[in-house]
């Protein structure tokens, strides 16, 4: 209701400024008439007719066409009827007389024609500068907004305040598809038919609905919000009573759009730089904490593996001391195995395990997961077989030698002393191939599927094991985007193998020396 | 050197501090202690040690700041102690001018041996016409590479790999440190030929069978060329 009275409102405020233009445009009539009586008797009655001229070019600049037009048809019915001969009637005397009226009748209606023109096109010229400068403001105010409905808010009350008509805004969903409920922003809430024809003019990007060729008979306009990269909703203009938009106001509502599109993308884009900086952030606490964690438990551990290594020295000549020293080592050696294992794993479930990828030569990473397994293997035999010429592969060598490493030694715990352990390599179709393989037992049949979980020690497990050796293969390897599976070999033993797809670079593709 | 050789050990761990004393004074080192990197500094300012050993996790300092500061004065022997996820650390720090790395925990004896790899570094300027480690010797005058008393053909870039890593026999060598001697300052992301050449020189200079290897990989970090004592 408020919003109708506000339209009489307006409708009475134009009728009022314009009866004001007929009363200026009156009394100067009579001003002007005035002055005429008063120096008629000098000048003669033909200079009064420029004089109301005059009249009409000053008053057709600064009011209206109607009141000016009315204006020249009274001064040439004036001045006929009080100034040229016979005075106070209408009738004309010579036929000089009869053409001087005619003359100034056309002259006085033309002059007030054209010069309304030129007022009218001088108004347009200020309102379009109004508006870019209100586009501008708004651009302001709408970017500077500390938050998203503030500005939204901002955008349709400067729409409703510049244009005689009411705004709404349907944003997209999180999903990409338009919502079904107006933005509380809005200030009327769209029909099921009208939301139709956002919904179309969203999905096909080009405005729809009144005064455009798509569904005219709506009561709306609707205009895709489109942004950079998506369209971010659409804005619904329903124009007041029997008002239609003309061009300017048409351009004026499309930037609007634009303006309103680009709005709901810098946020929508601040959202995803916020959420991806707090990952960040809590990723690099993660780190730290791994870090300092890491830190304390394995100094200690430092400390007292050089103080055995220090006492080994002092001991050499004392057979049960030195004894007793071996056996501290083993157990020490056996704890920080496990505690390695420990933040191996919490790095891997924390996501900070990044591969970092370099050229790499298969035979090093054998070489080193086979340095590393070391004590571990002293009792096995070891076969190696990898291709002569092997394609060099790129890989984050750390990760893998470990991974190997890790398979080796658990290789070595299931087998007998004296058997042969075998690892072999292979490169093909750029996917890297490396198999353990034992003469152990093998892995019962319903142990297979759980051999990589966290924690799980098979049933025959010896003591020793933390039950995490093969998860962190496991969490390694996928880390690496590849996969590792476990299987028993038809002329016994178990293994396993890791496949990991890599780039490949052949020698032969390379510029050598000779 | 009249009387003992000083090491200068820079940890912020005591006890560490405690245990690196007790196996150095063992071996007849004079062992100076110190807990940060700006205290390390001034240390090794003042008492000119021949060795320092420098943890890499110092709280004051990143210790490869400390090594920057150091080398702009210092040409002392640096040992680091690093664990070994750190390998991206311990390679920054290898080239910001540090001379090797244990990886903890470490046993004395590599600590040791270490320590007299660095140390045994010829002063500067002085370089030697040959060199010999196990089977290999090389004639750096003639070029000539002998394996086994045997001559053996390497092309100019393996020769020149080989060159550097016996020039820093028994030290860590980085992989940008060999791309920047033997390929210009520009070759630092060719690590695929470095692996292609090494490869190749391995099989030209390594005995089939024999253990332990004479060119040993560093994981992530480099390569080292074995002093034959260390065998």
């Amino acid at each position: 209701m408020t919003v109708d009275g506000k339209d009489y409102a307006k409708q009475f405020r134009r009728a009022f400024s314009l009866g004001r233009e007929f009363v200026w445009a009156g009394a100067f009539v009579v001003l002007v008439t005035v002055i005429s009586l008063a120096i008629e008797p000098f000048t003669g009655y033909l200079s009064i007719a420029l004089l109301y001229l005059l009249l009409v070019v000053a008053a057709g600049l600064k009011f209206r066409r109607v009141p000016v037009l009315t204006l020249a048809a009274v001064s040439a019915l004036l001045w006929n009827f009080l100034f040229i001969p016979p005075h106070l009637t209408l009738y004309i005397h010579s036929v000089h007389d009869a053409m001087m009226f005619a003359m100034f009748f056309i002259v006085a209606l033309a002059m007030g024609h054209l010069t309304t023109r030129l007022g009218r096109s001088q108004f347009l010229e200020r309102q379009r500068e109004q508006r870019t400068a209100a586009l501008y403001e708004l651009a302001h105010q709408a970017a500077f907004a500390p938050e998203l409905d503030a500005g939204l808010r901002a955008v349709v009350a400067h729409i409703e305040s510049i244009v005689d008509a009411k705004a709404a805004l349907v944003l997209r969903l999180p999903d990409h598809s338009l919502g079904k409920i107006a933005h509380p922003a809005s200030s009327f809430a769209l029909s099921e038919k009208e939301q139709s024809v956002a919904a179309w003019a969203f999905s096909r990007r080009t405005p729809a609905g009144r005064f455009t060729d798509t569904l005219p008979d709506s009561e709306a306009l609707h205009l895709p919000l489109q942004a950079r990269t998506a369209v971010m909703g659409v804005l619904s203009v329903m124009p007041a009573k029997d008002h239609a938009f003309d061009i300017s106001e048409r351009e004026l509502l499309e930037a609007f759009a634009v303006l309103i599109g680009l709005l709901l993308e810098k946020d929508h884009i601040a959202a995803a730089v916020q959420r991806a900086e707090i990952l960040e952030t809590s990723e690099r606490l993660r780190r730290a904490i791994l870090d300092t964690v890491s830190h304390e438990l394995k100094t200690p551990l430092v400390a007292v593996q050089a103080g055995l290594s220090a006492l080994e020295q002092q001991t050499k000549n004392d057979h049960a001391q030195n004894e007793t020293v071996g056996e501290i080592k083993i157990a020490v050696r056996r704890l920080s195995r496990v505690i390695s294992n420990l933040l191996e794993m919490t790095r891997i479930e924390a996501g900070v395990v990044r591969p970092k990828l370099d050229w790499s030569d298969v035979e090093e990473v054998v070489e080193g997961a086979v340095e590393l397994a070391g004590d571990a293997l002293s009792r096995h035999k070891l076969t190696v077989n990898i291709k002569e010429n092997l394609a060099m592969v790129k890989l984050d060598h750390l990760l893998i030698e470990q991974s190997l490493a890790n398979l080796l030694v658990n290789a070595a715990s299931w087998s007998e002393p004296g058997t042969t352990i075998t690892v072999s390599a292979d490169v093909s179709g750029g996917e890297l191939q490396l198999i353990v393989s034992d003469q152990g037992p093998g892995i019962p049949q319903e142990e297979i599927a759980h051999v990589f979980e966290k924690f799980y020690r098979g049933a025959q497990a010896r003591p020793g094991g933390t039950g995490l050796g093969l998860s962190i293969v496991d969490g390694f390897v996928r880390a690496h985007g590849g996969s590792v599976r476990a299987a028993n070999r038809p002329e016994g033993g178990a293994e396993f193998q890791i496949r990991l797809p890599v780039e490949t670079l052949n020698e032969n593709d390379l510029e050598l020396d000779a | 050197m009249s009387d003992k050789a000083t090491a200068i050990v820079i940890d912020d761990e005591a006890q560490i501090r405690k245990l690196l004393r007790i196996v150095l004074e063992e071996r007849g080192y004079h062992v100076v202690e110190a807990e940060t990197g700006k205290s390390g500094l001034v240390e090794i300012a003042t008492r000119r040690p021949d060795v320092v050993l420098l943890d890499l996790g110092l709280p004051d300092m990143d210790g490869v700041a400390v090594l920057k500061r150091l080398r702009e004065w210092s040409h002392v022997p640096v040992l680091i102690l690093s664990v070994r996820e750190a390998a991206e650390q311990k390679v920054a720090a290898l080239n910001a001018g540090a001379d090797d790395y244990v990886t903890k925990p470490f046993d004395a004896t590599e600590l040791l041996a270490r320590l007299r790899a660095i140390q045994r570094r010829a002063p500067d300027g002085e370089e030697t016409a040959y060199f010999q480690t196990g089977h290999l010797a090389i004639d750096f005058s003639g070029r000539i590479v002998t394996v086994n008393g045997r001559d053996v053909k390497l092309t100019a870039t393996e020769y020149g790999l080989l060159r550097v890593l016996a020039l820093n026999a028994g030290k860590v060598v980085t992989h940008s440190h060999l791309l920047r001697e033997v390929w210009g300052p520009n070759a630092t992301e060719q690590s695929q030929y470095l692996r292609v050449y090494m490869n190749h020189l391995r099989k030209k200079i390594e005995l089939p069978r024999s253990e332990p290897k004479l060119l040993k990989t560093e994981s992530g970090i480099g390569y080292r060329l074995m002093l034959a004592e260390e065998k």
